[in-house]
């Protein structure tokens, strides 16, 4: 399902087993702001075209066209920007690790991973009207030892998550227990 | 009419290192292959395309009539 997913370190019999993303109503939020541009290009090509008749025939007619094609330029830009942030953003579940991948404009990259069997505790939260009804909110997971919280912001099915989450390091858990078991046996034999 | 032709190609300079700088962060920094794919496929057809027509209407604008008209 994720064979295309491709991430820093990724180790030969490592399994994804959760690809995340910010819900896709907060890539809609962002992309009103390029719809609001392209209105008020709009706007401002309907109300100087209505101000005079023969607007169309005068030498302004093409610069303000020229003018409009500049500023879609940018906002081509701009959306590709929107993109960039939100399809860089990444939180990847495996059977080993949990991946944090945070893309902050174009300057600042932040890559960081937790060990499964280092999480402690998790907690996933659903605040306000549109989260409740499109299901999406922020994860917390707090590692051992540690003060700073791994944090998913704004995904998809948080509740699912969560339990897949501590599903996955309650199995590790006992693995590793049972690798230190065999050990132990092992060594006083 | 100098002072557009010096601007303008600093504009498109401006536009053409925020491009450089998404198709670097498009490719470098894939998460998929396939999507980094098409995105810069579209990416680079819409700005050939946005940039031609811009630069075509660049042209078109009667600079010296506008800035006669403008002038007091």
């Amino acid at each position: 399902m994720y064979e295309e997913i491709i991430f820093p370190g990724k180790r030969e019999n490592e399994q994804i087993i959760l690809f995340l993303r910010r819900h896709w109503f907060i890539f809609l939020i962002r992309i009103f702001f390029i719809l609001i541009s392209i209105a008020g290009l709009v706007i401002i090509y309907v109300l100087i075209n209505s101000l005079s008749e023969n607007f169309r025939e005068s030498a302004f007619y093409n610069l303000l066209i020229f003018g409009e094609s500049l500023a879609t330029l940018f906002i081509w830009n701009f959306f590709f920007i929107l993109w960039l942030d939100y399809y860089l953003d990444a939180w990847i579940v495996t059977n080993e690790r949990i991946i944090n991948i945070e893309q902050r404009g174009f300057f600042m990259r932040n890559v960081s991973e937790l060990k499964l069997t280092k999480v402690q505790d998790v907690t996933s939260e659903i605040i306000g009207v549109i989260p409740t009804l499109l299901d999406y909110g922020n994860i917390y997971v707090q590692t051992a030892g540690e003060k700073e919280r791994f944090t998913f912001y704004q995904i998809p099915n948080p509740n699912y998550v969560k339990n897949t989450i501590v599903q996955l390091q309650e199995k590790e858990r006992v693995a590793e227990e049972r690798e230190l078991g065999e050990i132990i046996r092992g060594k006083n034999r | 009419m100098p002072l557009v032709s010096l601007l303008y190609p600093l504009v498109i300079i401006i536009y053409l290192l925020i491009g450089v700088a998404i198709v670097f962060h498009m490719l470098r920094y894939k998460i998929n292959q396939r999507v980094a794919f098409v995105m810069f496929v579209i990416y680079i057809a819409g700005s050939l395309i946005l940039l031609v027509s811009n630069f075509s209407l660049f042209s078109a604008v009667n600079w010296n009539q506008i800035f006669s008209a403008v002038s007091f």
